[in-house]
């Protein structure tokens, strides 16, 4: 780094300069121009679902007159509210699922051994990476054949496959935190193994739960690929589907798209300020261990 | 029993009990065994499924048996190569900005002191990592649209572009608006392992560093990038395995056009499979994708686990 010809006079320059970089200006205008480019493109949807079907052609930033119309043409004319709802079942129903299959599957992997123990939590790994497109032939083909195709039921087996795998590792990384001298602890004071589970070590691994469920409960809410394979149809798509279903319209109704998108998004974003701190903790606890 | 002479739960009566019992006995069957029986019926049927499939001719009516016909049409058809490059430029584009950004957003988080104010950055950048990666696609579409789209009619009013220029209809500059849409979601993600890895380390180190004389780009060398090291590698994995498989994204912004121009493998898989119900062919296409990711997300964790135990060392 430091040549021959490196003077003290560079020498000062550069820790100036990098005294500069650390100064509190710069570390606010580096956050403030990130979050520009992230909140910009929502405020954009937001203003255009204000505007008039005719205002989105005026090229005007703000609305010129500013109306739900957009909102009443996507949710109610075209009938996605019943996308909302199929959005919201689909994605509790999936997170339920997903809960309940593999919080006790990331403790066992905490806790025992078993013949053929890494094997198998290599075998999960193995799902969690591998790439969903893969399989959305094959599961495209299984769910005409069983009759699933447009039904939230193949949408759920879809999202159980996506992150139950996700989940097991997750709340197994939780796990490994707690001692397992309160497992035996709780054995001695007269519990069953299933009450050790239940009733000391859960309570104590609650904050990673939740942050597991929150992040089932966006990814399912987020997903697209196997929403889209599924189902098209109104008893069964998603919201993310029905917004993306605009774009194949010939004249495409922008400020109803943006309306679609920002419903859309807004549970979304009401989920990451509320529970931000869990999707950190969740988005991080997945990673180490 | 062990557990019941130091006074563990005793055996139960009746068929209650009995069933506790089976159930204490068992009970890594029974927490795990229905995990991996859904996982068995949800990954592993459809998994197999894939590979027979693959080696099935179905170009045309019905099925037929043909090993090799499918990974012959991969090597000789342009089509496919042409989605390769199209996925390697989008994927690396996306990784280059995602950690770039992520690391000067992680940085520069770590420096702000008031939690309360971290925390309020922290959530606005984490909404778009939360937004469906389908209305990330609409949204950018729409934003970069040729007539009406807010991007030209702001170039315009600053004076930097005469009239409306067709963003997504050229192919170079199709590919870098996917690529921006990619990292607007990922960025976040990126930004968050970033930084937990950054608040990991000890600030001894620091005091250390402060002590022996170091300036702030020492200090940034010897201490912060080598402890870092780990977080980028995983931030830096992750975000390049999953812009590789990308699909959401450019389906929803471009459709992988113009002319295939942003066509990554998976709209390709998608293109073959779903839309032109030609299985076989898609999912041998699957099968290269899946091989690559693996192939390259196992290469890159034993080269991470050599990092790391320089680092302790």
């Amino acid at each position: 780094m430091a040549g021959p010809n490196f003077t003290v006079e560079q020498y000062r320059r550069r820790q100036r300069l990098w005294n500069l970089l650390e100064s509190r200006y710069v570390v606010h205008l580096v956050l403030f121009l990130a979050v520009f480019f992230i909140v910009s493109p929502l405020i954009w949807q937001l203003l255009t679902s204000f505007k008039t079907q005719q205002g989105v052609l005026e090229l005007t930033y703000l609305p010129t007159e500013p109306t739900l119309a957009a909102y009443e043409r996507a949710l109610i004319d075209r009938g996605f509210w019943r996308a909302v709802v199929n959005s919201v079942l689909i994605a509790t129903a999936s997170t339920v699922i997903v809960m309940i299959l593999g919080t006790p599957a990331g403790y066992v992997f905490s806790r025992f051994r078993f013949p053929f123990d890494n094997a198998v939590f290599v075998f999960v790994l193995f799902t969690r990476l591998f790439p969903p497109i893969g399989l959305v032939t094959p599961y495209y083909r299984i769910v005409t054949t069983f009759g699933l195709l447009n039904t939230k039921t193949g949408i759920v087996i879809a999202n159980v496959y996506l992150w139950l795998p996700l989940v097991i590792y997750i709340m197994r990384n939780f796990f490994i935190t707690i001692p397992q001298a309160l497992d035996e602890a709780a054995r001695v004071d007269g519990c069953t193994k299933v009450q050790a589970f239940r009733y000391v070590v859960f309570p104590v691994v609650l904050p990673g739960f939740a942050a597991g469920t929150i992040l089932t409960f966006l990814y399912s809410w987020r997903e697209f690929l196997f929403a889209f394979t599924v189902s098209t149809d109104l008893n069964s798509m998603t919201i993310p589907v029905a917004t993306f279903l605009f774009v194949g319209d010939a004249g495409i109704d922008w400020a109803a798209m943006a309306a679609a998108a920002i419903v859309a998004v807004i549970p979304s974003a009401l989920v990451v300020v509320f529970f931000q701190r869990y999707i950190v903790v969740g988005l991080t606890g997945g990673l180490k261990g | 029993m062990a557990a019941e002479e130091l006074g563990g739960a005793p055996h139960g009566e009746g068929v209650v009990g009995q069933l506790s019992d089976w159930v204490n006995d068992h009970i890594r069957t029974v927490l795990l065994g229905p995990s991996l029986v859904a996982l068995f019926v949800v990954f592993i049927y459809p998994a197999t499924m894939l590979l027979w499939l693959s080696l099935q001719n179905t170009r045309g009516i019905g099925e037929t048996f043909e090993p090799a016909y499918n990974y012959g049409r991969i090597f000789t058809d342009p089509t496919f190569w042409n989605a390769v490059e199209k996925t390697l430029i989008y994927s690396t584009g996306s990784l280059i900005l995602s950690v770039g950004a992520g690391l000067a957003i992680a940085l520069a988080l770590n420096k702000v002191l008031d939690s309360r104010v971290r925390n309020a950055y922290a959530t606005l950048i984490l909404i778009s990592w939360a937004v469906p990666l389908s209305i990330v696609g609409v949204t950018w579409r729409w934003m970069f649209n040729g007539q009406l789209g807010v991007v030209n009619k702001l170039l315009i009013d600053l004076g930097i572009l005469e009239s409306s220029y067709s963003w997504l209809g050229n192919s170079l500059s199709a590919m870098v608006v996917v690529i921006l849409a990619d990292s607007w979601s990922r960025i976040p993600f990126a930004a968050v392992v970033l930084l937990a890895g950054l608040q990991s380390i000890p600030q001894e180190m620091y005091d250390a560093a402060k002590m022996d004389g170091a300036t702030t780009l020492q200090t940034f060398r010897h201490v912060t990038l080598p402890y870092l090291r780990p977080s980028f590698f995983v931030a830096g994995l992750i975000t390049w395995m999953f812009a590789f498989r990308a699909f959401a994204i450019p389906f929803s912004t471009t459709g992988g056009g113009p002319g295939g121009a942003t066509e990554t493998l998976a709209v390709y898989i998608h293109r073959f499979g779903i839309q032109l119900l030609d299985y076989g062919f898609a999912s041998a296409v699957s099968v290269f994708l899946v091989a690559v990711t693996l192939i390259v997300a196992t290469g890159y964790v034993y080269f991470i686990l050599e990092q790391i135990e320089e680092i302790e060392v």
